[in-house]
């Protein structure tokens, strides 16, 4: 059991020591306060700190007004989440004029509701059209493992945020990667739960047919925590499910008992760097994991899914485009431009395949509970770094570096990402891919793991 | 797909100019790259075949 104060303890470790009085939420916020201070010039995480908020909701909390399973936890948000009384930045300069938001995204009101405390809002790529974590207005998040590397992106205020202890919890988003590429560089436990599982209400769209929020930890309990606070229906959000919610944590003691869990072969295993397929091995042995199954047509996924990202989002920012493109970072810029000028067929043809593609992958499900696959090719680039070697291919860094998680977020499958710490070397995250709507198979492969000592995720 | 190689820079200024998007001379090279690369990696999605009885799902559920 962590010191409740340290950097190194869980969500779960500060709610169990804050609803048993051993320690004040007023404190817990003071140390996350200052550890924040002494932190940021290194890591970058934060575009807002929320101070007087987060001391005056613990000094509440100390006072008996709120009780629930987060009491006391301090969390932070990808600032494309809207926090009442700052404008929604989504990692851009633009949207600073705009508004500033009326009230909390909702999975800030039900983590507040289940006795958490927002300490701030988390840098991002400009407009979630990143998986670097760099950013020309709020300069680059940088990895608490190594400064002089990416965290990845786009949710990199939240990787950095998180491995370098200056939160337990932090909430992002994913459209093609955006939780699982920062997970994996950062070396972090991170949760895409399946599409329409968790509310988008009250934050900023990128490209509605991928959209996902979730959660980023240290601790797989943590994950299930915070996602199960965060279930359930929300009118506000047209996608959100009506399902009923679907508490995982009291699942997580199971262990893998009766999963049936396979490796993606094909596509998954090729087009990386060795360590990607070495972390997928070293977790499909200690799974007992040896069959390999093939997820068809992913490379045609990818392709959709690229094509549906760029068109969409390229239509969300157009009128931006139009009347204020010095505003923009150059990097993502020209990425929107490109994609307002390809056609309209490539769209529709991608939507139509994206029937196809879910139909036949979901038959592999029939055979398997959980699917192992790599989270990125490689380990973090540097910081700047352009173009990266990739099975001996040269190729760009932004495009390529969600090579593996597009085909799964393509059709809104859940993910748990298990991060392998290498000494000597940087971490590195594998994908365990569940069937829509079972993020507590995923979640028990990730907690074993975690038993096993083959998955953590200490502070840097 | 046409064996003619496309012309990418063209296809960029006239659609461009279209759909009312100003493209400053700046950003011009770079929009073209981007254009490029992802015909590249539509690629495989373009040259897929698919029965006309797909259609795609107006509310997606996965």
């Amino acid at each position: 059991m962590s010191d409740p104060l340290s950097k190194s303890a869980t969500a779960t470790e500060i709610a169990s020591a804050v609803m048993s009085g051993k320690v004040k939420a007023t404190a817990v916020i003071d140390a996350t306060l200052k550890r924040i201070a002494e932190s940021e010039p290194t890591v970058n995480a934060f575009t807002d700190v929320v101070a007087e908020r987060a001391r005056k909701r613990a000094a509440e909390i100390d006072a008996g007004a709120f009780h629930g399973p987060l009491m006391g936890v301090p969390f932070a948000v990808k600032n494309l989440f809207d926090i009442e009384g700052l404008p929604t930045r989504a990692g851009s300069k633009i949207n600073v004029d705009g508004p500033k938001a009326r009230r909390d995204g909702a999975l800030v009101r039900k983590l507040e509701a289940a006795g958490a405390i927002l300490v701030g809002g988390l840098n991002m790529g400009e407009y979630a059209y990143d998986f670097t974590g760099e950013n020309a207005h709020y300069g680059p998040s940088r990895n608490p493992r190594d400064s002089s590397r990416m965290t990845g992106g786009s949710s990199g205020g939240s990787g950095a945020a998180v491995a370098s202890g200056e939160v337990p919890l932090a909430l992002g988003s994913d459209t093609n990667g955006s939780i699982r590429v920062p997970s994996s560089l950062c070396g972090l436990f991170g949760l895409k739960p399946t599409y329409g599982r968790l509310s988008r209400a009250g934050s900023f769209p990128f490209v509605d047919a991928f959209d996902h929020l979730g959660p980023l930890a240290r601790s797989v309990e943590d994950l299930a925590l915070s996602f199960d606070a965060m279930q359930g229906w929300d009118p506000d959000d047209p996608v959100c499910t009506d399902r009923p919610a679907d508490p995982t944590l009291p699942r997580l003691i199971e262990g893998i008992d009766g999963l049936r869990i396979a490796i993606a072969g094909d596509y998954f295993s090729r087009g990386g760097e060795p360590e990607a397929f070495e972390a997928v091995a070293t977790v499909a042995k200690a799974l007992g994991a040896t069959r390999t199954v093939v997820l068809p047509e992913a490379a045609v996924a990818r392709a959709a899914a690229y094509v549906i990202t760029a068109i969409e989002g390229a239509e969300l920012h157009l009128p931006r485009l139009r009347t204020r493109p010095q505003d923009f970072d150059p990097d993502t810029r020209e990425r929107f431009m490109a994609g307002a000028l390809l056609p309209g067929s490539w769209y529709v043809k991608a939507q139509r395949f994206r029937r196809r593609y879910r139909a036949n992958v979901l038959k592999v499900f029939d055979q398997a509970d959980v699917v192992l696959a790599p989270a990125t090719p490689c380990t973090a680039p540097k910081l700047g770094q352009v173009m990266m070697k990739l099975d001996g291919i040269d190729l760009p860094v932004r495009a390529n570096l969600g090579l593996f998680t597009q085909p799964i977020s393509f059709i809104g499958l859940p993910v748990v990402v298990a991060p392998l710490q290498r000494p000597g070397g940087l971490p590195i995250g594998v994908q365990l891919i569940a069937k829509p709507y079972n993020e507590q198979a995923a979640l028990r492969v990730a907690a074993f793991l975690e038993k096993q000592g083959i998955a953590s995720a200490p502070p840097a | 797909m046409a064996d003619e190689k496309p012309d990418i820079a063209r296809l960029v200024d006239e659609a461009a100019k279209a759909i009312g998007l100003p493209i400053a001379p700046g950003s011009r090279a770079n929009v073209i790259l981007n254009v490029e690369r992802s015909l590249m990696i539509a690629r495989p999605l373009l040259e897929v075949e698919l029965d006309d009885e797909l259609t795609p799902g107006p509310v997606f559920r996965p």
